[in-house]
């Protein structure tokens, strides 16, 4: 089983050092997750759900441990293999959206085919397009992240997210910032993701509601992953 | 690669023409220290164009040994044949010089009498652009005028003007390569040695035309040479020499206008630094999203690096341009015992400025880059 894992996390911690205290959120945790799963993280603040989903990313490394994403570990990689990685595997949603502000919807969608240096101007229009179209926004191509409500540009940051076609989407606490109507559509579109395109999600959240739309549901105590998964399927080894 | 590159000169191009305030207040910054940076290297090159020997100079300066200005240099007009009979001589022409101000002046009116038969033979490069050579023939008090001096006192054929007690009727405007002609007033020697009050038969200066560039020297020599024991001894120079140690004062002060340039420099580095600092500054999450999706730190600094690169241009451009015309429009002339700087605009001073301008966007944009580039991502994500 172990082998079809999409995401292996074996024995994995973080530490770091803050002042004289060496600060360690993140323990020797193992978790697996399949590919094409939609996963939710839970936990209290401080019990290393943000971190955890920083070294799944790839934007951070573990200190010690094995972690494998798609294949390749990423604990092994150099800072420019990692950047490298994320440009083609990783799609991020923060919970603040973080568009960049001087940037049209089209524009913020388009940032990471600009990285792909085969893809023409035609082709990145295209895919901008269809990703702008899925998310529901194909009108507000034009519209700067200021003149957007704050659901509309977390859904130009979800077709940001998955523009260049990741296997994996991060989200960290993607609907914390949204009233109920517009969390419940981010909710949707991420289960589309899953469902429909297969992309593998790990969403770190707070609120309850929002985990429901997962799959599955881990909780996340003091740098450990606790037992109390209620459903079948997530391997916790 | 080079695609690579323009998409991140494109992203640059959107930071500077988004913010717009910003931008076009650090152009405009950018611009006067580059105005200022380009009038100061249009001094500088305007200078040592008069006082740089190059391997073409073939004209030598007879002046009165131990004199520095026109007013007290005093030789004979006889000399003349004396010195037409030396070897290596192909032409001499006695000149009378008479200023309104011997000393460094920004407006200085300059008259210079000739005899009336050598003017054209001797500089066959004047061009006559109104009136004509007959006119200034046909009377004694005629002038022909520099087409800048003509332009900055808005003087036409027919006019007449006064300076220096020597009142003269305007018979033409020419034009010439050498900017000196182009800023002074040519009349008969006669009739300045009159209206002067130096007196029939004594001139300022002898300009001396050599066969041979090689030859100068020898027939400086030869020169001084002759008239060393004669009642009033010569100091023989070539032309740029001359210029070079007669104008001393205005020397010093195109010198010292170096220091401005520097401090021109200076204030646009420090102006352009401050403004990406702070971009970067602002920018630290939106770099960090730039990593997190993809973007390198090499990338993420390519951004400011081109940013200061493109205000460098932008300004540069405005700054030395508009220097350029300044100068061109102005005609501005630096006076000093007689000699005249022309303060002339030219397109190297340009393109030179405009490479500084990039140069110093590019040093300025180092620092910021490295701000907005090495901050780890996940530390630059919590700051929000």
């Amino acid at each position: 089983m172990e082998s079809e894992a999409f995401i292996q996390c074996r024995e994995i911690s973080k530490s770091y050092r803050k002042g004289q205290a060496i600060i360690t959120p993140l323990e020797r945790l193992d978790l697996d997750v399949a590919k094409g799963e939609f996963l939710a993280l839970m936990g209290p603040s401080g019990s290393g759900k943000t971190t955890l989903l920083n070294l799944i990313a790839g934007i951070d490394q573990p200190t010690s441990g094995r972690l494998v994403v798609g294949g390749r570990d990423l604990a092994k990689l150099s800072r420019g293999e990692l950047t490298e990685w994320r440009a083609q595997n990783c799609g991020y949603i923060f919970q603040l959206y973080h568009l960049v502000p001087i940037l049209t919807a089209y524009e913020n969608v388009e940032l990471p085919l600009l990285l792909n240096r085969s893809l023409g101007r035609k082709e990145r229009s295209k895919r901008v397009e269809s990703a702008l179209e899925l998310v529901g926004l194909a009108d507000r191509s034009n519209h700067r992240p200021s003149e957007l409500s704050g659901g509309q540009e977390q859904r130009v940051a979800i077709a940001r997210a998955i523009v260049a076609d990741p296997g994996l989407v991060v989200a960290d606490e993607p609907t914390g910032d949204l009233d109920r109507d517009s969390a419940a559509q981010i909710l949707e579109l991420l289960k589309t993701l899953a469902s429909d395109l297969g992309k593998t999600i790990v969403m770190v959240t707070h609120d309850p509601l929002a985990a429901e739309a997962a799959a599955k549901t881990l909780h996340l105590d003091k740098g450990r992953l606790s037992e109390n998964d209620k459903r079948e399927g997530v391997a916790l080894v | 690669m080079i695609s690579y590159v323009w998409i991140l000169c494109g992203l640059a191009f959107k930071q500077l023409t988004r913010h717009r305030i910003r931008s076009l207040l650090t152009i405009a910054g950018v611009s006067i220290g580059m105005f200022l940076y380009a009038s100061v290297e249009t001094m500088q090159r305007s200078l040592s164009v008069v006082t740089e020997a190059t391997s073409e100079d073939n004209t030598l300066v007879v002046y009165r040994e131990n004199r520095f200005c026109p007013a007290t240099s005093r030789l004979p007009e006889r000399y003349v044949d004396d010195i037409q009979r030396i070897d290596g001589v192909v032409e001499a022409l006695p000149v009378q010089i008479t200023v309104n101000n011997c000393g460094a002046s920004l407006d200085v009116i300059t008259f210079r009498g000739v005899p009336t038969e050598s003017l054209q033979n001797y500089n066959p490069d004047l061009e006559i652009v109104s009136g004509s050579y007959q006119a200034w023939r046909s009377r004694s008090d005629a002038a022909l005028v520099g087409r800048h001096f003509a332009q900055r006192r808005g003087l036409e054929p027919g006019d007449q003007f006064e300076a220096v007690g020597v009142r003269v009727w305007v018979a033409g405007v020419i034009d010439s390569p050498e900017a000196q002609d182009n800023n002074v007033a040519y009349v008969h020697l006669p009739f300045l040695q009159q209206a002067s009050n130096v007196g029939l038969g004594v001139v300022t200066q002898f300009n001396v035309r050599v066969q041979s560039p090689s030859e100068m020297e020898l027939v400086a020599e030869r020169i001084d040479a002759l008239f060393a024991s004669d009642e009033n001894p010569t100091d023989t120079r070539p032309e740029k020499a001359f210029f070079a140690q007669t104008a001393s004062e205005m020397i010093e002060l195109v010198g010292f206008t170096r220091w401005l340039g520097l401090g021109a420099v200076f204030a646009v580095l420090g102006l352009v630094a401050n403004a990406l600092l702070l971009a970067a500054r602002s920018r630290v999450m939106e770099s960090a999203v730039y990593q997190t999706i993809g973007f390198s730190r090499l990338a993420v600094g390519m951004i400011m690096v081109w940013e200061g690169a493109l205000l460098g241009l932008a300004g540069g451009l405005l700054g030395c341009l508009s220097a350029g015309l300044f100068f061109y429009w102005n005609r501005f002339t630096l006076g000093n015992e007689g000699l005249t700087l022309a303060l002339t605009p030219s397109v190297p001073v340009v393109i030179y400025g405009l490479l500084v301008a990039i140069l110093l966007g590019l040093v300025a944009s180092i620092w910021p880059a490295l701000v907005a580039a090495r901050k780890p991502i996940v530390a630059s994500l919590r700051t929000s």
